[in-house]
This record gives structure tokens, C-alpha cells and sequence, in this order.
């Protein structure tokens, strides 16, 4: 009896990220020379600011949000995730003059601020 | 990237438990205690008291910051007030035998299950497994602690597991 022949398995070839290095992150940015090591003080401070504003997102999930676009425009969503980068945040519920998006995305760059009660 | 996006953490931890008033690019104008600032986006976190025991959270992206003023400084209440706002909630407490034997009852399941695991830190109270994982006291799936996102999801999934066995 003959072997089966194996199936060859398709190889997914992703883009390149943004930055073109395809390391998802610059190696110039503040956080990557963080990640190199250097001055350990900064560095314990940085991690304690990083805590409590994560801790913030995490309160900030469910809960109704205005958001200060740019243009004087607000629009008000659920705030769902925010990404490690700061490039977009996730939003369910979005009100738009259009009607009410499910989900959607708004780009960090359009954001000026954002609110929510506690 | 602006001036204030390019201070260092130790400059922005200045502003911390500060009241503040931020000048945000078009005209915009945020008041509040500062809760913390994104190191990645240099974000300001401001917390407002209102009257019915609310509190408003605003985040004013970091790119949309012109200038922060400093108004008045937050006394050692305001400090704790302001710590506890986003603070996880409190678990139960345990006793330090407790604590000590939920950590070797734990480090022994783990063995048990050919995980590397050490004691590290004072008094060894945090668990280090395979070198890339701590568990700080209670040791439960909330105090895991790694930069390796799949073995934290995993790590945190066996403890669980564990716990829900010794109920």
C-alpha cells in the first residue's frame, strides 16, 4: 500500500506592519528603548503609570462614552478595547447621525477625548 | 509628536494626584485630578468628584495636549481617594499561614505537573514559573503576571482549573 501524500499546508505571508520593519512597533520609539533597559528608576515609573491607565481601560469596558472628536464633533458608544499601540479604540453601540453602528472603530488620531462615569 | 508627548515618565509622574487644567488643541479645555499618564500615548487620565458619588473619567489623548497647568497639589486623602478608583476589587483576605500554604500547595500541584517552578522576591512570596510567569499572593488567576501572552492565558486557565478542584 502507498503512503497518502501529504497535504501541503498554505503558508498565510502577512504584510509588512506600518512601520515596514514588520516588528509591529519602532525601534525608536520611547517604548522600545524602554524595553532595552537603561535608566531603572524611569523605567519603574513608567510601568506604575502604565498599571493604573490600563486599569483605566479596563473600568472604562461596557460602559457608555462621549467621545470629543476632531471638528467639534462628539458622538457617544460603548467603549469596548483600546490596542496596545494607541492606534484605534473599539466601540459597540456607536451613534452616528447615519443611525447606530454595532461596532466600529474610531481612530485615535480622531480623538481628542474621551469620558465615562464611574 | 508634541512637547508633552516627548517629556519623560519622571516628568509626567509629576502631575499625578495634581489638579490640572489641560489646553487641548482646538479650544478644548479639561479640568480634573490627574489619575495617571500613558507612558505609549502620553494620554492624561483626569478624574472629576461630582456630587452623587459619581465620578467622571476623562482621557485626553496625549497628541491632542498643548499645555497642563498645575492648579493645586492633592493631599494625602485625595491621594488615596484618587488610588482607589480604578484599584481591582478587594479579595478576600488571607492570614500569612494561609497565604503560605495556598503558595505550596500550589507550587506542589505544579510540580506535580512538570511545571519549572521557583520561589523568588522577599521571603519568596511570588512564584516564578519557567522563568516567565510571577504569581504574587493570593496566588490566584488575577495576580499571574507575564509578557508572553499564551502561556499567561495558560498558566492562568491551569490555575483556575486547579481552584475550581479544591472547592
Amino acid at each position: 500500500a502507498t503512503m497518502p501524500v501529504p497535504v501541503p499546508v498554505g503558508v498565510l505571508r502577512l504584510p509588512r506592519g506600518p512601520e515596514g520593519s514588520s516588528r509591529g512597533f519602532s525601534p525608536t520609539s520611547p517604548r522600545f528603548q524602554a524595553l532595552l533597559g537603561g535608566d531603572a528608576a524611569a523605567q519603574g515609573v513608567r510601568a506604575a503609570l502604565r498599571q493604573r491607565y490600563l486599569r483605566g481601560l479596563a473600568a472604562a469596558q461596557g460602559r457608555p462614552t462621549r467621545f470629543c472628536l476632531r471638528a467639534g464633533v462628539q458622538v457617544d458608544a460603548v467603549f469596548g478595547a483600546a490596542d496596545v499601540e494607541a492606534v484605534a479604540i473599539q466601540v459597540d453601540a456607536l451613534r452616528t447621525p447615519l443611525g447606530v453602528q454595532a461596532a466600529a472603530l474610531l481612530r485615535c488620531t480622531d480623538v481628542l477625548a474621551y469620558s465615562f462615569f464611574l | 509628536m508634541n512637547d508633552w508627548q516627548r517629556k519623560s515618565p519622571l516628568d509626567w509622574e509629576t502631575y499625578v494626584n495634581k489638579m490640572v487644567k489641560v489646553a487641548a488643541i482646538e479650544k478644548h479645555e479639561y479640568e480634573g485630578w490627574v489619575l495617571t499618564v500613558d507612558p505609549v500615548s502620553a494620554s492624561i487620565v483626569l478624574a472629576t468628584f461630582l456630587e452623587n458619588e459619581k465620578v467622571s473619567v476623562s482621557v485626553v489623548l496625549g497628541h491632542a495636549v498643548q499645555e497642563v497647568k498645575i492648579l493645586k497639589e492633592g493631599d494625602d486623602g485625595m491621594k488615596q481617594r484618587l488610588s482607589g478608583i480604578f484599584a481591582p476589587e478587594e479579595s478576600k483576605a488571607y492570614s500569612p499561614e494561609e497565604l503560605e500554604k495556598r503558595k505550596n500547595d500550589l507550587k506542589t500541584w505544579l510540580e506535580a505537573n512538570h511545571i519549572p517552578v521557583t520561589e523568588q522576591g522577599e521571603s519568596g512570596r511570588t512564584l516564578c514559573v519557567a522563568g516567565v510567569l510571577t504569581i504574587d499572593p493570593p496566588y490566584g488567576p488575577e495576580e499571574c503576571s507575564s509578557s508572553n501572552e499564551i502561556i499567561l492565558s495558560r498558566v492562568q486557565g491551569l490555575i483556575q482549573g486547579y481552584l475550581e478542584k479544591q472547592q
